[in-house]
Protein backbone atom coordinates (compact mmCIF):
# COMPACT_ATOMS: atom_id res chain seq x y z
CA UNK A 1 0.00 0.00 0.00
CA UNK A 2 1.30 3.70 -1.04
CA UNK A 3 2.20 5.55 2.34
CA UNK A 4 0.35 9.36 2.55
CA UNK A 5 3.44 11.00 2.00
CA UNK A 6 3.81 8.97 -1.25
CA UNK A 7 0.81 10.16 -2.81
CA UNK A 8 1.31 14.42 -1.60
CA UNK A 9 2.94 15.97 -4.94
CA UNK A 10 6.31 17.17 -4.43
CA UNK A 11 5.70 20.45 -5.69
CA UNK A 12 3.09 21.43 -3.38
CA UNK A 13 3.56 24.06 -1.13
CA UNK A 14 1.76 23.74 1.86
CA UNK A 15 -1.31 26.57 2.66
CA UNK A 16 -3.19 27.83 5.22
CA UNK A 17 -4.73 30.48 3.78
CA UNK A 18 -7.91 28.93 4.41
CA UNK A 19 -8.68 31.05 7.27
CA UNK A 20 -8.25 34.22 6.39
CA UNK A 21 -10.84 35.06 3.60
CA UNK A 22 -9.08 37.93 2.28
CA UNK A 23 -6.34 35.72 0.58
CA UNK A 24 -6.75 33.37 -2.34
CA UNK A 25 -8.94 30.26 -1.38
CA UNK A 26 -7.07 27.21 -1.40
CA UNK A 27 -7.84 25.07 -4.12
CA UNK A 28 -9.15 21.58 -3.15
CA UNK A 29 -5.87 20.09 -3.93
CA UNK A 30 -4.34 22.39 -1.42
CA UNK A 31 -6.72 21.24 1.21
CA UNK A 32 -6.13 17.84 0.15
CA UNK A 33 -3.01 17.95 1.05
CA UNK A 34 -3.02 19.50 3.89
CA UNK A 35 -5.67 16.87 5.23
CA UNK A 36 -3.69 14.10 4.55
CA UNK A 37 -1.26 15.83 6.99
CA UNK A 38 -3.55 15.74 9.70
CA UNK A 39 -5.23 19.01 9.19
CA UNK A 40 -8.88 18.77 10.24
CA UNK A 41 -9.84 22.58 9.14
CA UNK A 42 -8.49 21.84 6.00
CA UNK A 43 -11.19 18.81 5.79
CA UNK A 44 -14.14 20.74 6.90
CA UNK A 45 -13.48 23.25 4.48
CA UNK A 46 -13.51 20.63 1.94
CA UNK A 47 -16.67 19.31 3.98
CA UNK A 48 -18.41 22.45 4.01
CA UNK A 49 -17.65 22.89 -0.25
CA UNK A 50 -19.21 19.83 -1.25
CA UNK A 51 -21.70 19.02 0.82
CA UNK A 52 -24.63 20.29 -0.66
CA UNK A 53 -23.47 18.49 -4.02
CA UNK A 54 -23.02 15.07 -1.90
CA UNK A 55 -26.33 15.52 0.24
CA UNK A 56 -28.00 15.19 -3.03
CA UNK A 57 -26.51 12.59 -4.53
CA UNK A 58 -27.84 10.69 -1.28
CA UNK A 59 -31.17 12.33 -1.56
CA UNK A 60 -31.91 11.42 -5.15
CA UNK A 61 -30.94 7.80 -4.48
CA UNK A 62 -32.61 7.37 -0.97
CA UNK A 63 -35.42 9.88 -1.28
CA UNK A 64 -35.05 10.68 2.56
CA UNK A 65 -33.62 13.59 3.99
CA UNK A 66 -32.57 12.45 7.47
CA UNK A 67 -30.82 9.14 6.01
CA UNK A 68 -29.61 11.18 3.07
CA UNK A 69 -28.22 13.75 5.34
CA UNK A 70 -26.79 11.01 7.67
CA UNK A 71 -24.79 9.04 4.62
CA UNK A 72 -23.57 12.08 3.42
CA UNK A 73 -21.75 12.70 6.84
CA UNK A 74 -20.67 8.80 5.99
CA UNK A 75 -19.74 9.30 2.35
CA UNK A 76 -17.25 12.36 4.37
CA UNK A 77 -15.78 9.90 6.76
CA UNK A 78 -14.84 7.30 3.84
CA UNK A 79 -13.69 9.98 1.80
CA UNK A 80 -11.28 10.92 4.70
CA UNK A 81 -10.18 7.70 5.25
CA UNK A 82 -9.50 7.23 1.67
CA UNK A 83 -7.70 10.27 1.21
CA UNK A 84 -4.27 8.55 0.93
CA UNK A 85 -5.77 6.81 -2.04
CA UNK A 86 -6.94 9.51 -3.79
CA UNK A 87 -5.34 10.29 -7.01
CA UNK A 88 -4.28 14.18 -7.44
CA UNK A 89 -4.71 13.66 -11.32
CA UNK A 90 -8.39 13.54 -11.18
CA UNK A 91 -11.16 16.40 -9.37
CA UNK A 92 -11.97 15.82 -6.01
CA UNK A 93 -15.40 17.04 -6.28
CA UNK A 94 -16.49 13.65 -9.22
CA UNK A 95 -14.86 11.03 -6.65
CA UNK A 96 -16.65 11.92 -3.11
CA UNK A 97 -20.07 11.99 -5.27
CA UNK A 98 -18.85 8.55 -6.37
CA UNK A 99 -18.10 7.39 -2.96
CA UNK A 100 -21.36 8.86 -2.10
CA UNK A 101 -23.10 7.00 -4.76
CA UNK A 102 -21.70 3.46 -3.85
CA UNK A 103 -22.46 4.06 0.09
CA UNK A 104 -26.13 4.79 -1.28
CA UNK A 105 -26.41 1.73 -2.95
CA UNK A 106 -24.67 -0.42 -0.59
CA UNK A 107 -27.15 1.21 1.97
CA UNK A 108 -30.25 0.63 -0.12
CA UNK A 109 -28.93 -2.96 -0.65
CA UNK A 110 -28.49 -4.01 2.85
CA UNK A 111 -32.32 -2.21 3.42
CA UNK A 112 -34.12 -4.19 1.00
CA UNK A 113 -37.18 -2.37 1.80
CA UNK A 114 -39.06 0.56 -0.16
CA UNK A 115 -38.52 3.82 1.89
CA UNK A 116 -40.94 5.97 2.15
CA UNK A 117 -40.85 9.35 0.20
CA UNK A 118 -39.82 12.25 2.06
CA UNK A 119 -42.10 15.13 2.36
CA UNK A 120 -39.66 17.88 1.33
CA UNK A 121 -40.45 20.46 -1.09
CA UNK A 122 -37.92 21.55 -4.03
CA UNK A 123 -38.69 25.19 -4.60
CA UNK A 124 -36.58 27.83 -6.16
CA UNK A 125 -37.27 31.10 -4.24
CA UNK A 126 -36.28 33.07 -7.32
CA UNK A 127 -39.80 32.48 -9.11
CA UNK A 128 -42.84 33.47 -9.38
CA UNK A 129 -45.30 31.47 -6.40
CA UNK A 130 -47.22 29.90 -9.48
CA UNK A 131 -44.58 28.71 -11.41
CA UNK A 132 -43.08 27.64 -7.62
CA UNK A 133 -45.55 25.25 -7.32
CA UNK A 134 -45.59 24.12 -10.76
CA UNK A 135 -41.92 23.07 -10.22
CA UNK A 136 -42.38 21.97 -7.38
CA UNK A 137 -44.52 19.20 -8.05
CA UNK A 138 -42.98 18.11 -11.35
CA UNK A 139 -40.16 17.48 -9.12
CA UNK A 140 -41.96 15.53 -6.60
CA UNK A 141 -43.02 13.29 -9.79
CA UNK A 142 -39.73 13.22 -10.80
CA UNK A 143 -37.96 12.14 -7.57
CA UNK A 144 -40.78 9.68 -7.03
CA UNK A 145 -40.78 8.04 -10.27
CA UNK A 146 -36.83 7.58 -9.45
CA UNK A 147 -37.73 6.43 -5.63
CA UNK A 148 -39.88 3.57 -7.57
CA UNK A 149 -37.16 2.14 -9.34
CA UNK A 150 -34.65 -0.57 -7.92
CA UNK A 151 -31.66 0.79 -6.01
CA UNK A 152 -29.38 -0.40 -8.61
CA UNK A 153 -31.61 1.53 -11.71
CA UNK A 154 -31.45 4.37 -8.96
CA UNK A 155 -27.96 4.70 -8.86
CA UNK A 156 -27.09 4.01 -12.65
CA UNK A 157 -29.12 6.93 -13.61
CA UNK A 158 -27.56 9.06 -10.67
CA UNK A 159 -24.34 8.01 -12.03
CA UNK A 160 -24.63 8.59 -15.88
CA UNK A 161 -27.68 11.79 -15.79
CA UNK A 162 -26.02 13.64 -12.78
CA UNK A 163 -22.28 12.71 -12.67
CA UNK A 164 -21.78 12.51 -16.03
CA UNK A 165 -20.01 9.25 -16.49
CA UNK A 166 -19.70 6.94 -19.26
CA UNK A 167 -21.14 3.49 -19.62
CA UNK A 168 -17.43 1.93 -19.27
CA UNK A 169 -16.74 4.04 -16.04
CA UNK A 170 -20.08 3.09 -14.52
CA UNK A 171 -19.34 -0.40 -15.59
CA UNK A 172 -15.72 0.21 -13.27
CA UNK A 173 -17.35 2.42 -10.50
CA UNK A 174 -19.89 -0.74 -10.04
CA UNK A 175 -18.54 -3.62 -10.38
CA UNK A 176 -20.88 -5.02 -12.98
CA UNK A 177 -20.76 -5.77 -16.37
CA UNK A 178 -21.20 -2.99 -19.72
CA UNK A 179 -24.31 -4.83 -21.08
CA UNK A 180 -25.72 -5.07 -17.46
CA UNK A 181 -24.82 -0.56 -17.34
CA UNK A 182 -27.00 -0.51 -20.71
CA UNK A 183 -29.87 -2.53 -19.43
CA UNK A 184 -30.39 -0.96 -16.18
CA UNK A 185 -30.12 2.46 -17.81
CA UNK A 186 -32.04 1.78 -20.44
CA UNK A 187 -35.12 0.07 -18.51
CA UNK A 188 -34.80 2.84 -15.60
CA UNK A 189 -35.69 5.28 -18.56
CA UNK A 190 -38.62 3.79 -19.78
CA UNK A 191 -40.09 2.68 -16.53
CA UNK A 192 -39.36 6.79 -16.03
CA UNK A 193 -40.86 7.70 -18.88
CA UNK A 194 -44.05 5.26 -18.29
CA UNK A 195 -44.57 6.75 -14.69
CA UNK A 196 -43.85 10.58 -16.35
CA UNK A 197 -45.75 10.59 -19.14
CA UNK A 198 -48.39 8.05 -18.34
CA UNK A 199 -52.16 9.72 -19.57
CA UNK A 200 -54.19 11.03 -16.62
CA UNK B 1 -37.16 -0.84 -40.47
CA UNK B 2 -37.03 1.40 -37.01
CA UNK B 3 -34.18 2.22 -34.53
CA UNK B 4 -33.62 0.13 -31.65
CA UNK B 5 -34.36 1.76 -27.76
CA UNK B 6 -31.18 0.97 -27.57
CA UNK B 7 -29.80 2.62 -30.59
CA UNK B 8 -31.87 5.66 -29.65
CA UNK B 9 -30.10 5.62 -25.91
CA UNK B 10 -26.66 5.19 -27.07
CA UNK B 11 -26.93 8.07 -29.74
CA UNK B 12 -28.39 10.70 -27.23
CA UNK B 13 -25.46 9.25 -24.69
CA UNK B 14 -22.88 9.63 -27.11
CA UNK B 15 -21.71 6.16 -26.53
CA UNK B 16 -22.38 4.64 -29.99
CA UNK B 17 -20.27 4.26 -33.29
CA UNK B 18 -22.96 4.60 -35.64
CA UNK B 19 -24.10 7.48 -35.21
CA UNK B 20 -23.96 8.72 -38.75
CA UNK B 21 -26.62 5.78 -39.75
CA UNK B 22 -28.63 6.62 -36.99
CA UNK B 23 -28.57 10.24 -37.80
CA UNK B 24 -28.84 9.50 -41.77
CA UNK B 25 -32.23 7.00 -40.52
CA UNK B 26 -33.56 10.04 -38.41
CA UNK B 27 -33.51 12.41 -40.81
CA UNK B 28 -35.88 10.38 -42.90
CA UNK B 29 -38.02 8.73 -40.59
CA UNK B 30 -40.73 10.93 -38.32
CA UNK B 31 -41.72 7.96 -36.09
CA UNK B 32 -37.80 7.40 -34.90
CA UNK B 33 -37.63 11.31 -34.48
CA UNK B 34 -40.32 11.33 -32.59
CA UNK B 35 -39.18 8.78 -30.18
CA UNK B 36 -36.38 10.51 -30.04
CA UNK B 37 -37.19 13.65 -29.00
CA UNK B 38 -39.47 11.92 -26.18
CA UNK B 39 -36.54 10.61 -24.94
CA UNK B 40 -34.27 14.03 -25.23
CA UNK B 41 -37.44 15.64 -23.14
CA UNK B 42 -37.10 12.44 -20.52
CA UNK B 43 -33.63 13.27 -20.19
CA UNK B 44 -33.89 17.45 -19.54
CA UNK B 45 -36.75 16.24 -17.38
CA UNK B 46 -34.29 13.79 -14.84
CA UNK B 47 -31.80 16.94 -15.20
CA UNK B 48 -33.62 18.92 -14.15
CA UNK B 49 -34.19 18.21 -10.87
CA UNK B 50 -33.32 21.25 -8.23
CA UNK B 51 -30.58 20.66 -5.81
CA UNK B 52 -32.14 20.88 -1.95
CA UNK B 53 -30.31 23.02 0.25
CA UNK B 54 -29.00 21.24 3.98
CA UNK B 55 -30.70 21.23 6.88
CA UNK B 56 -27.64 21.67 8.95
CA UNK B 57 -23.96 21.59 7.74
CA UNK B 58 -21.96 18.64 8.40
CA UNK B 59 -18.54 20.66 9.05
CA UNK B 60 -18.74 20.62 12.09
CA UNK B 61 -20.24 17.70 12.95
CA UNK B 62 -17.13 15.82 11.03
CA UNK B 63 -14.12 17.54 12.05
CA UNK B 64 -13.83 15.73 14.91
CA UNK B 65 -14.56 12.24 13.36
CA UNK B 66 -12.53 13.14 10.87
CA UNK B 67 -9.20 13.65 13.26
CA UNK B 68 -9.62 10.55 14.57
CA UNK B 69 -7.66 7.82 13.93
CA UNK B 70 -7.83 6.28 10.00
CA UNK B 71 -9.35 2.77 9.82
CA UNK B 72 -6.12 0.59 8.73
CA UNK B 73 -4.72 2.08 11.85
CA UNK B 74 -6.78 0.70 14.37
CA UNK B 75 -6.75 -2.24 12.53
CA UNK B 76 -3.16 -2.51 12.71
CA UNK B 77 -3.34 -1.46 16.55
CA UNK B 78 -5.53 -4.38 17.04
CA UNK B 79 -3.65 -6.84 14.78
CA UNK B 80 -0.33 -5.85 17.31
CA UNK B 81 -2.08 -6.55 20.33
CA UNK B 82 -3.02 -10.02 19.10
CA UNK B 83 0.65 -11.12 17.61
CA UNK B 84 2.05 -9.38 20.92
CA UNK B 85 -0.50 -11.50 22.84
CA UNK B 86 0.86 -15.01 20.66
CA UNK B 87 4.82 -13.77 21.35
CA UNK B 88 4.21 -13.72 24.78
CA UNK B 89 2.07 -17.45 25.09
CA UNK B 90 4.89 -18.93 22.96
CA UNK B 91 8.02 -17.38 25.10
CA UNK B 92 6.08 -18.04 28.03
CA UNK B 93 7.52 -21.70 28.40
CA UNK B 94 11.10 -21.13 26.90
CA UNK B 95 11.35 -18.07 29.55
CA UNK B 96 9.76 -20.64 32.50
CA UNK B 97 12.21 -22.28 32.31
CA UNK B 98 15.40 -20.49 32.72
CA UNK B 99 14.29 -18.18 35.08
CA UNK B 100 15.62 -19.46 38.62
CA UNK B 101 12.70 -20.32 40.88
CA UNK B 102 10.79 -17.55 42.90
CA UNK B 103 11.17 -18.59 46.67
CA UNK B 104 7.55 -16.93 48.10
CA UNK B 105 7.61 -16.36 51.92
CA UNK B 106 5.13 -17.81 53.67
CA UNK B 107 2.34 -15.65 55.36
CA UNK B 108 3.35 -15.80 58.97
CA UNK B 109 6.70 -14.47 57.75
CA UNK B 110 4.90 -12.07 56.28
CA UNK B 111 3.17 -11.07 59.53
CA UNK B 112 6.48 -10.61 61.09
CA UNK B 113 8.11 -8.46 58.59
CA UNK B 114 5.13 -6.51 58.39
CA UNK B 115 5.39 -6.29 61.79
CA UNK B 116 9.38 -5.57 62.73
CA UNK B 117 8.83 -2.02 60.18
CA UNK B 118 5.84 -1.13 62.43
CA UNK B 119 7.69 -1.56 65.29
CA UNK B 120 10.38 0.38 63.39
CA UNK B 121 8.16 3.26 62.57
CA UNK B 122 6.51 3.46 66.03
CA UNK B 123 10.05 3.90 67.76
CA UNK B 124 11.23 6.63 65.13
CA UNK B 125 7.99 8.40 65.64
CA UNK B 126 8.05 8.43 69.48
CA UNK B 127 11.40 9.05 69.31
CA UNK B 128 11.72 11.88 67.65
CA UNK B 129 12.93 15.30 68.33
CA UNK B 130 11.68 18.62 67.11
CA UNK B 131 15.07 20.97 65.87
CA UNK B 132 15.17 23.95 68.43
CA UNK B 133 14.41 27.36 66.78
CA UNK B 134 17.34 30.19 66.96
CA UNK B 135 16.65 32.96 69.39
CA UNK B 136 15.28 35.94 68.26
CA UNK B 137 16.20 39.04 70.08
CA UNK B 138 13.45 40.46 72.12
CA UNK B 139 10.98 42.73 70.93
CA UNK B 140 9.94 46.13 72.79
CA UNK B 141 7.03 47.57 71.71
CA UNK B 142 4.90 49.55 73.93
CA UNK B 143 1.19 48.50 74.65
CA UNK B 144 -0.10 52.35 73.12
CA UNK B 145 1.90 51.55 69.93
CA UNK B 146 0.79 48.24 69.80
CA UNK B 147 -2.87 49.31 70.47
CA UNK B 148 -2.35 52.02 67.96
CA UNK B 149 -0.93 49.93 65.14
CA UNK B 150 -4.05 47.52 65.66
CA UNK B 151 -6.67 50.10 65.33
CA UNK B 152 -5.02 51.19 62.32
CA UNK B 153 -4.62 47.74 60.67
CA UNK B 154 -8.50 47.38 62.03
CA UNK B 155 -9.70 50.86 60.12
CA UNK B 156 -7.86 49.41 56.58
CA UNK B 157 -9.69 46.75 56.84
CA UNK B 158 -13.06 47.90 57.39
CA UNK B 159 -12.65 50.90 54.76
CA UNK B 160 -11.13 48.20 52.16
CA UNK B 161 -14.09 45.77 52.48
CA UNK B 162 -16.48 48.92 52.65
CA UNK B 163 -14.82 49.85 49.07
CA UNK B 164 -15.08 46.35 47.17
CA UNK B 165 -18.59 45.79 49.14
CA UNK B 166 -19.91 48.90 47.10
CA UNK B 167 -18.22 48.05 43.55
CA UNK B 168 -20.01 44.58 44.07
CA UNK B 169 -23.07 46.04 44.73
CA UNK B 170 -23.35 48.47 41.96
CA UNK B 171 -22.37 45.89 39.33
Amino acid sequence: MSSVAENIPATFSPPNLYYNSAMTAPTDRDLIVSAMRGDGDAFGELVARYQTNVFNVCYRILHERGEAEDLAQETFLRAHQRLDQFDFEREFGPWVRRVAANLCLNHLESQKVAAPLDEDRDADESQRPERQVEVRERSEQIRGALASLPPHYRVVVELRHYQEMSYDEIAAELKIPLSDVKSHLFRARKLLAEKLHAPD
Amino acid sequence: MHLTDDQLNEYLDNETAERAQIETHLASCADCATRLTALQTLFAEIESLPDLALSRSLAPRLTPHALALPRWLTLTATLQAALALIAILLAAPVFATRLPVIQMPSFADLLLQLQSQWALFFDTITTYQLPTLPQLPPLEISTFVLSFTLAGASLLWLVGNGLLLRKQIRN
